[in-house]
């Protein structure tokens, strides 16, 4: 008796329902740049965006495709698609965020004076920067969250729902005033002296 | 606030989304979108995100996508890692209150049925040829301090000591 009949593949390191069942493909280096590519931009804009702080996006942005990488139950992106894994990656970036903002040690976003926001937003070159910035600033994270991902990212109201945990019945309604209330502040941003010219 | 939706805001966010606003909208819709609130509403603000989504993605530095497949497999390897150091864990801390647990009750029992088989000890260094009692400081051997206490200390030292080096030769 040897140890490669009792445990199958134990001298190759191969874990023994490996050789076996026929699973799926696990993600190899070259899906995940390629992956990465294309969904970093986004992920990086929505969670700069959210939080207005662009060294805690880099920070949540790369914590957020580890844990990609090393969930229990990954998304395959060859069986599941890229949608779905991006979908799952801004799900993993929001928890975060929630997570970040829970902390009490960490300034929450509700701590950061709007000077910080208005400040990175007007030394932006884009004229629609330098007016959604303050906008966004007064608004709550969740509702700067919400819009993003449905104005920003064109998110369903049932994927937003997916992505936040909040109930899908409810998206609409806070979609709705938060829309209504950075609308308003846009209008009041745009009729400023200093913006008519 | 209450929620009206218009009849318009679906077919407007759909030419938003893709990209027909306001080229390839119909002048009627035009004309609604600037009369109606909730259209108004959804144009503006769709168009503000789409711009600050095109600014901030474009000036994004992105670190190599190999570093975090690396920093991931590290992260993956320490978690097996840890799973399978937790059993082992487990069983050094039982083992460990198992023998405290033994050590217990055998002082115990010890004290309940009397130290008399201990008495060899004392005899001890009147048996030697050389006289211990010359190498202890004077100060112990005035406070009466017998090697009946300090014996079963230092074993008891000396083995929690490779006890404690054993833990931390284990954990590194």
């Amino acid at each position: 008796m040897n140890w490669e009949s009792i445990l199958p593949n134990v001298f190759a390191g191969v874990a023994p329902h490996a050789a076996e069942a026929p699973m799926d493909p696990p993600m190899d280096n070259a899906v995940f740049a390629g992956f990465y590519q294309r969904s970093a931009r986004p992920l990086w804009a929505y969670l700069a965006r959210t939080s207005g702080d662009p060294a805690l996006a880099d920070d949540l942005m790369q914590e957020s495709f580890v844990r990609f990488l090393c969930a229990s139950h990954p998304v395959s992106l060859q069986a599941e698609g890229e949608v779905a894994g991006r979908r799952y990656l801004f799900r993993i970036a929001t928890n975060l965020l929630r997570d970040h903002w829970r902390r009490p040690q960490s300034a929450s976003i509700e701590e950061i004076p709007e000077e910080f926001l208005a400040a990175t937003a007007s030394s932006a070159q884009s004229d629609s920067q330098a007016v959604l910035g303050p906008a966004l600033a007064q608004l709550r994270p969740r509702d700067r969250q919400l819009l993003w991902l449905a104005h920003a990212e064109g998110y369903s109201h049932r994927e937003i729902a997916e992505i936040t945990g909040l109930a899908s019945a409810s998206i609409r309604l806070l979609l709705f005033r938060a829309r209504h209330k950075i609308a308003k502040l846009l209008r009041e941003q745009s009729s400023l002296p200093g913006r008519q010219a | 606030m209450i929620l009206r939706s218009c009849p318009f805001e679906k077919e407007v966010a759909q030419l938003l989304a893709q990209g027909g606003w306001p080229a390839a909208c119909a002048p009627e819709l035009r004309a609604h979108v600037t009369s109606c609130r909730s259209c108004g509403d959804l144009v503006l603000v769709q168009q503000a995100f789409q711009r600050a989504r095109a600014h901030s993605t474009a000036a994004v530095p992105l670190v190599s996508p190999g570093v975090l497949w690396w920093r991931a497999q590290l992260r993956r390897r320490q978690a097996a890692v840890e799973r399978v150091g937790r059993p082992i864990l487990g069983a050094q801390i039982f083992a460990l209150a198992v023998n405290l647990l033994l050590v217990v009750t055998f002082l115990a029992y010890q004290v309940r049925h009397g130290l008399s088989w201990l008495s060899w000890i004392e005899q001890l260094p009147q048996s030697f040829t050389l006289h211990l009692e010359a190498l202890w400081p004077s100060a112990l051997a005035d406070s009466g301090m017998s090697l009946l206490v300090l014996i079963p200390a230092l074993a008891t030292l000396a083995l929690l000591s490779g006890v404690v080096v054993y833990l931390a030769a284990d954990r590194q």
